[in-house]
């Protein structure tokens, strides 16, 4: 039994620790586990070094020869390096930490575990951390890689003419930003842009919901027949690829050659110019996504619709509550209360709705003096500048911009969401 | 305190790490190609990317077969789709996975000579071979890059049920708009994608309008000829054509090519990609000929693109590799190529053979292509697209030509500059 050791110092032990894994714990005489950290930094060090070495100097200047050294390549390879460094920073710090445990130990002269203990005792705790670990590192290479790189390039000046393997790219700060507000062509785009894509998914989300809610509670009614039958036709733009529908619609949209126009609206003399003028495409998309979206919302309003107890109608019937009031005071908020998360991402889809926008009218129609589509969203603009103008870190820095308006929108509307707070509480 | 002690060791570590800099090497130029004054040393095999189309992989794999034959060389024919070859190119090239020899449409060449993926071409002797047009077409910057292969442009299609004759001049397709046109039921008397700006390009520049200037194979793009007076002039001639009620303003490539299979339209400008279907649809009633002349008396000049064979920068074998994309293009394999896969040769001596010239669907598109010029290939043409089909939608919808013609300059100009060029 060790005694009680008051010339035994903590923070000997860290000091020791920090400067290389397993020094701390050699102090604290725990040798097994010393050697084992030694090795184990060690081992890193030796894989990894040139890695890293290689990394880091390609993420701080992205390269010095052009044609030699691949900027992309040696960004990537950076962040890698950052992520391992991260890993290898995080178990440093766990080897002081406990260097300076076991040392606080020695001081007090607590006896420590055997091997075999402190084994069992590290599985038993770390059970579901062990097992949750492999996922947690594929999701750091698959998600978190990737948005890190997108995040990186909104702040390089990688386009057409800083292409690598020819050219290198640079660090130019927050420039891009800069450019998107100030420069002309850039500011005036961006703002209305931003406008017509919060319009759009607040109105097209908004009409679709309210589409969906209301038949759902039409066919909920018990004096409705055919019940199934009617929401199988109800769910049924659902069961056709919406890119299909999109494209027919279209054609059917066509100013000239459109069934809209030539066979429906020439019995009223009217002529609607669904495809060139901005206003009414905005119509069009607004009416053909409310018809796209809304059976989704219907089958989930028609779930919950059948849950909600009988008891209660009957309960506000004796007290005399009227059709509007049971409505407003049972079913709404019942039925908000289940799908408020999945409404959310009803609108942070719709934020990003690309398809519709490409498929429709591809952003269109023009608008004088300006550099988008009259009906483009900012995804819809981002693919043009990739696509088709090769503005890498433009669309990197819009989609960061999108990235941050979607992200903080569905953060605050999730904490204030019921059904998210009662998590872990089932 | 221990903290931030413990934090300022952390960072020395990483600070450590970092200045720990970069790659041991001289800082040396990273390759230096030997133009061989000694004959390059024959390579066992070449590998060659060829476009993922199965009439085109059919009729090369006969040329290639016969240059093995010739040069005992063995071509390795890897099969990646013409656009995706340039972004594939970029990360296998590095890895010395790449190609020797890949295909391309020459508006990308400037893009590509950006990205430094490919090498420019000697010509040589061979230069006279290929058509004027398109060895401009891949020359960027005063070198010639790649070896073109084959050429393509628009021309007239006619209905001979409906026009005995391809109308010769501007008048006489007028004419025949004027009194086969009847929009109530869908009968035109001339359909063109006329909001599309490669299709409506040539009249511009018949009147002297052009994208940029050109001065001895070098484009200045600070020099944007679409406001011009001659744009202005082919611009209103454009909108008379919607003003008149010939050709609607919803036009759209699908439209078009619907009306006229149907057999409701006389005349009609396109491409010798719509030939198979076209003549599905109408038989021996179909024909082609060149674009009508305007009333200055010149040919408008349509946009020439010619598919390219290039040398990948990335190439070990560079001098054979020379030699095959010739010998692909000569005037016997280019008429094989054209034989099976239906394309029009650059080769000047293949597109003049009579088997092209007496080819009714071809000859056309053949003789138009003396009149058209090559799209400019100059990185800052994507940038002009979009703004120029902006400004005829405007002129089909009646603005003014010239302030929307002005308007698109300028952005042109602005895109340019926001796009990074010159920096």
């Amino acid at each position: 039994m060790p005694e009680a050791n008051v010339r035994h110092r903590p923070a000997v032990a860290m000091a020791l620790s920090l400067l290389f894994a397993g020094l701390g714990q050699l102090y604290n005489r725990r040798y097994i586990k010393g050697i084992l950290f030694l090795i184990i930094e060690a081992a890193f060090l030796i894989t990894f070094y040139n890695f890293l070495n290689i990394g880091l100097w390609g993420l701080v200047t992205l390269g010095e020869i052009p044609m030699l050294d691949h900027s992309i390549f040696l960004l990537i390879q950076g962040l890698v390096s950052v992520i391992i460094i991260a890993f290898a920073v995080a178990l440093h710090v766990a080897n002081v930490i406990d260097a300076r445990n076991d040392a606080r130990r020695r001081q007090r002269g607590e006896p420590f575990p055997s091997l075999v203990e402190s084994c069992r005792n590290a599985w038993d705790r770390g059970f579901p951390y062990i097992f949750v670990t492999p996922g947690l590192v594929m999701l750091l290479f698959i998600v978190v890689l990737p948005l890190l790189f997108m995040v990186s390039l909104a702040f390089t000046d990688y386009n057409l003419y800083h292409s690598p393997p020819r050219h290198l790219l640079n660090w130019v700060g927050f420039e891009n930003f800069k450019n998107l507000v100030s420069i002309p062509i850039w500011k005036s785009t961006f703002f209305s842009v931003l406008a017509w894509t919060i319009v759009w998914t607040v109105v097209a989300t908004t009409m679709q919901i309210a589409l969906g809610l209301f038949l759902a509670l039409l066919v909920n009614d018990p004096r409705i027949k055919f019940k199934r039958f009617i929401r199988t036709v109800l769910i049924l733009p659902w069961a056709v690829p919406a890119f299909v529908t999109i494209l027919v619609f279209a054609a059917m949209f066509n100013d000239k050659f459109g069934a809209i126009n030539r066979e429906v609206l020439s019995l009223f003399g009217l002529s609607v110019p669904w495809m060139t003028d901005p206003f009414w495409t905005k119509v069009a998309l607004i009416l053909i996504q409310t018809w796209l979206g809304f059976p989704f919302v219907f089958a989930l309003f028609t779930g919950v619709l059948q849950s909600i107890s009988r008891d209660w109608y009957e309960a506000a019937d004796i007290d005399g509550a009227t059709r509007w009031q049971k409505f407003k005071s049972i079913t709404l908020p019942h039925v908000l209360y289940a799908t408020a998360p999945l409404l959310i991402m009803q609108y942070a889809g719709n934020f990003n709705n690309f398809n519709i926008i490409y498929l429709f009218n591809d952003g269109g129609p023009a608008v004088r003096g300006q550099n988008a589509g009259g009906t483009d969203i900012l995804i819809s603009w981002v693919y043009d500048l990739t696509f088709t103008t090769n503005n890498y870190n433009m669309a990197a820095a819009i989609s960061l911009i999108i990235g941050l308006i979607v992200s903080g929108f569905a953060i605050y509307q999730f904490r204030r969401t019921r059904s998210f707070k009662e998590e872990g509480n089932m | 305190m221990r903290k931030a002690l413990s934090l300022f060791l952390m960072a020395v570590l990483f600070v450590g790490l970092l200045s720990a800099c970069g790659p041991k090497r001289d800082a040396e130029q990273p390759k230096q190609t030997n133009n061989g004054t000694e004959e390059a040393k024959k390579p066992e095999k070449l590998v060659v990317w060829v476009n993922d189309d199965e009439k085109q992989k059919q009729a090369l794999k006969d040329i290639f077969q016969k240059y093995t034959e010739k040069t005992g060389i063995k071509i390795e024919m890897v099969a990646v789709n013409m656009l995706d070859q340039t972004k594939k190119l970029a990360l296998d090239g590095p890895a010395g996975k790449g190609p020797d020899v890949f295909y391309q449409p020459h508006d990308r060449i400037g893009d590509i000579v950006l990205q430094g993926l490919a090498d420019p071409v000697d010509l040589g002797d061979a230069k006279d071979e290929y058509s004027e047009t398109a060895v401009n077409a891949v020359t960027y910057d005063g070198q010639t890059y790649g070896v073109p292969a084959v050429v393509e442009t628009y021309g007239v299609f006619y209905n001979k049920n409906l026009v005995p004759e391809a109308p010769k001049t501007m008048d006489e397709l007028m004419k025949i708009a004027k009194e086969k046109t009847n929009a109530a039921k869908d009968q035109y008397g001339f359909l063109m994608e006329a909001t599309n700006f490669y299709f409506v390009y040539p009249f511009f520049a018949g009147y002297g309008g052009y994208v940029f200037k050109n001065e001895n194979g070098k484009y200045d793009t600070s020099d944007i000829g679409l406001a011009n007076d001659g744009a202005v002039k082919g611009a209103e001639l454009v909108q008379s054509w919607f003003k008149n009620g010939y050709i609607p303003k919803e036009i759209t490539g699908d439209i078009m090519n619907g009306l006229f299979t149907k057999g409701n339209v006389a005349v009609a400008i396109t491409g010798p990609w719509n030939i198979a279907s076209y003549k599905e649809a109408l038989g021996d009633k179909l024909a082609t000929a060149p674009l009508p002349v305007l009333d200055n008396g010149e040919h408008p000049k349509s946009f020439v693109g010619a598919k390219t064979w290039m040398l990948s920068a990335y190439s070990k074998n560079k001098e054979w590799a020379v030699d095959f994309m010739k010998f692909v293009t000569n005037e016997e394999n280019s008429l094989h190529y054209y034989e099976v896969a239906g394309e029009m040769p650059a080769n000047e001596k293949a597109l003049t053979n009579e088997k092209i010239t007496n080819d009714p669907l071809i000859a056309g598109f053949a003789e138009q292509i003396q009149y058209g010029e090559p799209m400019p290939n100059v990185p800052e043409m994507s940038q002009v697209w979009e703004p120029m089909g902006n400004a005829l939608q405007f002129i089909a919808k009646g603005d003014n030509p010239k302030a929307v013609l002005s308007e698109a300059v300028k952005t042109i100009q602005d895109k340019i500059a926001a796009s990074g060029a010159g920096k």
